[in-house]
């Protein structure tokens, strides 16, 4: 039996999951996709192109520091993409290579140790990148169309990504076999989810810290050849990243047998990695996965403090009010995760007021600062509501499945499955309510807001956006429920977290066009009374129609997530 | 409970699963009081009639009745009055057995702190008392069995289904859950038990119902079975298996199901 055949059970998975979905809904989640990919592309491309001439800088210098900036911000996404991923395939390979049940079956098989490592090793490198590579795919794609690069180039380039993501799973692999000989590797995961996470959230800062926006800008430097050697110099001179950038670089400019010249050393570095990590699964594999039966789940009961102050209100509530709450905040804080989460929540709004609060506002002609600074509120709603959707995505989404096989409790009491809804969606808005909220409250007092009408329409889309996004997460959270996950990020990296985000994208756009006749008469144009009834008609039937738009959008997941309960057999 | 109505009737409900049929359209009826054992081979539809039962899915035809409620109609009144222990013993693994307890409690809207003292009583009668602060993540796959049997047992319901109750229980718990349940029926309740033990039906159960490929093909006392099946041998394993055999043989010939 080859490694390959060890992967049938999880491709026939795969190819029944697509095939039970309706070709319509499939058509229109590709449609949708492709969408969000090509806006990506294409924006990411306007921008690049941009900022590869550098008109501010003058039609001679311009281009020249405009290539440096362009070639620099690829070797940074390399570098981010391959932190990125070797986290994420420490985590996967834990659960492919150790904590997966049917790891049992396979060892009970008369097939070697190597065979099954590798094996798990493909389905671990497809469950650690493959978001990653659809994220970034357009991203990279942009890259090449803003170099000019010829049509040849790509076909080839989407190997070099390929190639590159494999050296942050090998690094990943890796790491996990060497960890797992030595210490327990069930709490080996939960150390690492949260490291994960400190890494990711120390990245956004380190980016943050950076301020690249400065780049683009000669003035912060002490004259302009400190700055063009600034730009010049590779953030890592050796390594994977440096590597595929140079070799990028020349493949983009037209060369192919340079270009492969240049991804020798990558090749040569995934080759003896390869090797090395054959030789320690065939060694080590077999060993280290029976220590891991051995290591008992570490019983963590940290934060029984806060979990009580949380749950007291409750006492006041309903009693299935009280009990679904009740367990929902103890199984939250009994998640040996919890720290990384809140971490992460935390990391997300530091880095947005900290986005905020650089912006050159001050630098603006006075003039015009005040009306930029509203305009910039009304702007702001949409990033206000990618956040929220990031945070419901990772919190509020994974809910539903998160109960687990447990739910056949849930489904043979009483409580009927609108109130369940009910229950987590009130639960979950207040948090959400609360924090998008408070972050408009913050921005409005950053922008210093003068239009007492986009002060409260932030507000008022802020709140529809909480509800809608709640209502999205927890509605699509059950229509694409797994209760088989064993992890929320495994729930939420899923084609329903997938669907979530893009339908979230498309209620935020929903809400700008709506707002977009109000906002050009009540404020572009405020200066001029309104005088006729198209105008009022108009503005009043935006509003109605956001109104009823937006309880579509919270309500039909909510029924189809209701019917998918009722409809429910569980395992 | 009502004592005109029988504790569960079930009406020519059946499953089926696009074109294949899991469960033939059955009528039966459990009288209150009544031990009934419901046996059948692998994949005979008795796990899905359990779960028709307690409501967790929906039957593609008929009606279930529990103390005279419609499940399908009034599912809060129905399923208040059952509890369900299921063959594998999922729980919520981050909590410890009284915070269960008291989950289950608030979805049965149990008034008061009786749940608690009840749930203390029933800790200690299960031998799970000393585990009773410890997360049921570390527990044994008995100890989450007998955690769900007494989250059942929480609101004394009139009526009991049980799926594979002794699968993981050491000896001294078998004999515990048998005495549980001949107590219960003692006081008059009603359990509704499927097993593959057939030495722990013939011994507990008044009434047996065997089911093969989706329908019900013999139903009535030890004594009835026997006699039907034709059988000189005086256990349950003989009948049972001279009844599924020739179930199976008929098959062919499509023998239409019992209507009980």
């Amino acid at each position: 039996m080859t490694a390959s055949s060890l992967l049938y059970p999880n491709w026939r998975a795969l190819v029944r999951s697509v095939e039970k979905r309706s070709p319509k809904f499939l058509a229109l989640v590709t449609s949708g996709g492709l969408l969000t990919a090509f806006i990506v592309y294409y924006a990411l491309y306007r921008f690049l192109e941009y900022v590869g001439r550098a008109p501010m800088l003058g039609a001679v210098v311009g281009p020249m520091i405009g290539g440096l900036l362009v070639s620099k911000l690829l070797e940074m996404l390399y570098l981010a993409l391959f932190i990125m991923i070797v986290f994420s395939s420490v985590i996967a390979s834990f659960s492919a290579f150790y904590l997966d049940d049917e790891i049992r079956l396979l060892m009970a098989s008369p097939v070697s140790a190597a065979r099954i490592f590798w094996s798990r090793f493909v389905q671990m490198v497809v469950e650690s990148s493959w978001m990653a590579a659809a994220f970034f795919l357009p991203v990279f794609l942009a890259f090449a169309t803003a170099a000019d690069a010829p049509t040849w180039a790509y076909l080839i380039y989407p190997l070099y990504i390929a190639l590159y993501l494999l050296t942050p799973n090998l690094f990943g692999a890796l790491l996990a076999l060497s960890l797992a000989t030595l210490f327990p590797i069930r709490q080996m995961r939960k150390v690492f989810q949260f490291l994960s996470v400190l890494v990711l959230a120390s990245m956004v800062f380190f980016f943050r810290y950076m301020e690249p926006e400065k780049l683009l800008n000669p003035s912060y430097f002490g004259s302009v050849s400190n700055y063009i050697l600034n730009l010049q110099n590779p953030m890592t001179k050796i390594g994977p990243s440096a590597w595929v950038t140079s070799a990028t670089q020349t493949l983009f400019h037209g060369d192919p047998l340079l270009s492969l010249g240049k991804l020798l050393p990558l090749l040569g570095f995934l080759g003896a990695g390869f090797v090395i990590l054959h030789l320690l699964a065939r060694g080590h594999y077999r060993r280290s996965w029976q220590a891991s039966l051995e290591a008992v789940e570490n019983q963590v009961l940290g934060l029984e403090w806060l979990r009580r102050l949380l749950i007291r209100p409750f006492r006041l509530a309903s009693p299935e009010f009280r009990v679904i709450a009740e367990k929902e905040i103890t199984v939250f804080f009994r998640d040996p995760a919890v720290f990384s989460q809140i971490f992460m929540m935390a990391a997300i709004l530091f880095v947005y007021g900290y986005n905020l609060t650089i912006l050159p506002l001050k630098e603006l002609p006075s003039l015009y600062s005040g009306e930029i600074n509203d305009t910039m509120v009304y702007f702001n709603g949409p990033f206000i509501g990618f956040i929220l959707a990031a945070i419901a995505m990772r919190f509020v989404y994974p809910s539903i499945s998160m109960e687990g096989r447990a739910f056949w409790a849930v489904k043979s009491s009483p409580v009927p499955a609108s109130r369940l809804l009910q229950v987590k969606f009130i639960l979950y808005l207040v948090p959400m309510l609360l924090l998008g909220l408070m972050m408009c409250g913050i921005s409005n007092s950053i922008f210093s807001v003068t239009s007492s009408y986009l002060f409260w329409i932030s507000f008022l889309n802020v709140t529809l956006m909480s509800v809608v996004i709640t209502g999205l997460a927890i509605g699509l959270g059950t229509i694409y429920a797994r209760f088989d996950a064993d992890n929320p990020l495994k729930i939420s990296g899923s084609f329903g977290g997938f669907v979530f985000m893009i339908s979230c994208a498309v209620y935020v756009l929903n809400i700008l066009l709506l707002e977009a006749y109000p906002m050009f008469r009540l404020y572009f144009y405020r200066y001029y009374p309104i005088t006729g009834h198209g105008s009022r008609i108009l503005i009043v039937l935006s509003f109605v129609l956001l109104t009823m738009c937006s309880i579509v959008w919270t309500i039909a997941p909510l029924i189809q997530a209701r019917d998918t309960i009722e409809r429910y057999e569980p395992d | 409970m009502n004592q005109t109505e029988p504790a569960i009737s079930l009406a020519g409900i059946g499953k089926h699963y696009g074109h294949f049929e899991a469960l033939k359209p059955t009528t039966l009826d459990i009288q209150p009081g009544e031990f009934f054992g419901f046996l059948g081979p692998n994949g005979a539809g008795k796990t899905t009639m359990i779960r028709i039962i307690t409501g967790i899915i929906m039957a593609s035809c008929g009606t279930v009745r529990i103390s005279g409620h419609d499940i399908s109609k009034d599912p809060d009144a129905a399923k208040r009055r059952l509890g369900y222990i299921p063959d594998r013993p999922y729980l919520y693994e981050k909590l410890t057995p009284l915070e269960y307890f008291g989950f289950v409690a608030g979805l049965y809207t149990l008034p008061g702190d009786d749940w608690k003292r009840r749930g203390e009583e029933l800790l200690k009668r299960f031998f799970l008392w000393e585990w009773r602060n410890e997360l049921i993540e570390s527990f044994s796959h008995g100890m989450k069995q007998k955690t769900a049997m007494c989250a059942a047992f929480l609101h004394d319901p009139d009526i009991i289904v049980v799926d594979e109750p002794m699968v993981g229980l050491d000896p001294k718990s078998v004999k515990l859950v048998k005495d549980v349940f001949r107590e219960m029926v003692a006081q008059g309740k009603t359990i509704f038990l499927t097993t593959h033990t057939l030495s722990v039906a013939q011994d507990l159960c008044s009434r047996i119902g065997i089911i093969n490929r989706g329908s019900v093909i013999a139903l009535g006392t030890m004594e009835a079975l026997r006699t039907q099946s034709g059988s000189d041998q005086t256990d349950l394993e003989s009948v049972f298996l001279k009844l599924t055999e020739e179930a199976s043989e008929d098959a062919v010939g499509e023998r239409p199901a019992i209507q009980a």
